[in-house]
């Protein structure tokens, strides 16, 4: 089961009020996750790109990133034909685009692994995953790809995962005209 | 020879038009430029690139008009998706180059955005110097 952003800001105080503070990554009871992106958009994240919540606690995206859009959507065969990677008896999400400033809320009730990606950025590897509860087996979802998605163990002993610093890119080299010709 | 000269004038309406520099220089540009964010959902103002402009009929590839804050055109932008750019039987031909004189170029990787959803390069023909590039930072 899944509560949208309409039904979350229609009772979230309630939700909120009733579960905060309890997750890493947690704000006021939600769960944050940015979306990033570099100054010349060769590269896009989410930060963190793992995070562990409770069930019934609201996981929030907000666009950070000024030069692009993005999208927090479930794998599941409802997305264009992509795998399913949510618990059975999930329902799957799509935020659609949001622009910068822009957020979208869920609020996932069944324990397990779900992962996620954003639509024009997949290929680039923005993708995430999120371990709601306690999940009694806590395997990833079939066909996972070790490197990509945060291992589920990990995400469960640190609560939440962040890409390292090497994976973002940090350094960047230029190769001025003089250089190549 | 009447035919002839029926057979190239309507040759003249059909063709695509090219546009001259002045026709571009300022935003709006003439012809079938639409701005991108009303194409597909983006910010109307791209930091380091400017607000953008293109004929939807060359997308992916582009020309991508790109003006600063005050509407003059900085740079030409083509956006080359790196799996184009691999395929050894894909390539890019006379692309049209409307913006004029060519400061300098620029090209780097971008991840992908809406309506080039696919990494690819950018292909920056900057028609200001370097220094000005700052009109479109931010």
């Amino acid at each position: 089961m899944i509560v949208t952003r309409r039904r979350v800001l229609r009772i979230g105080g309630v939700i909120l009020a009733g579960l905060a503070g309890t997750a890493s990554g947690s704000t006021g009871g939600a769960a944050e996750i940015a979306m990033r992106g570099n100054e010349d958009g060769s590269d896009v994240w989410y930060d963190p790109v793992g995070l562990h919540v409770r069930p019934g606690q609201a996981i929030r995206w907000t666009n950070h990133d000024a030069g692009n859009a993005h999208t927090a959507t479930a794998y599941h065969p409802h997305h264009s034909g992509r795998p399913n990677r949510i618990p059975d008896g999930a329902a799957p999400w799509d935020s659609g685009y949001l622009l910068p400033g822009e957020s979208f809320a869920v609020t996932l009730l069944v324990e397990g692994v779900y992962d996620y990606f954003c639509l024009p950025h997949e290929l680039a590897g923005m993708v995430g995953r999120i371990v709601v509860g306690s999940p009694p087996v806590a395997e990833p979802p079939p066909g996972d790809v070790p490197g990509v998605f945060p291992p589920v163990g990990q995400i469960l002993r640190e609560g939440s995962v962040r890409r390292s610093r090497t994976a973002r890119r940090g350094h960047r080299e230029h190769f001025p005209a003089s250089c190549i010709s | 020879m009447r035919i002839c000269l029926a057979a190239l004038a309507l040759a003249g309406m059909f063709a695509s038009p090219v546009l001259a520099a002045d026709q571009v220089a300022k935003a709006p540009p003439d012809g079938d430029y639409r701005k991108v964010s009303e194409l597909v959902k983006l910010p109307d103002f791209l930091p380091g690139l400017g607000q953008l402009y293109v004929d939807p009929a060359t997308l992916p590839a582009g020309p991508f008009l790109a003006y600063d804050h005050d509407g003059s055109l900085v740079s030409t932008i083509y956006m080359l998706p790196v799996a184009d750019l691999t395929d050894k039987d894909r390539r890019f031909d006379d692309l049209a180059a409307p913006g004029g004189a060519v400061d300098h170029v620029d090209v780097y990787f971008n991840a992908g955005h809406p309506g080039v959803e696919t990494p690819h390069a950018h292909v920056v023909l900057w028609h200001v110097p370097a220094a000005d590039e700052a009109r479109v930072a931010k």
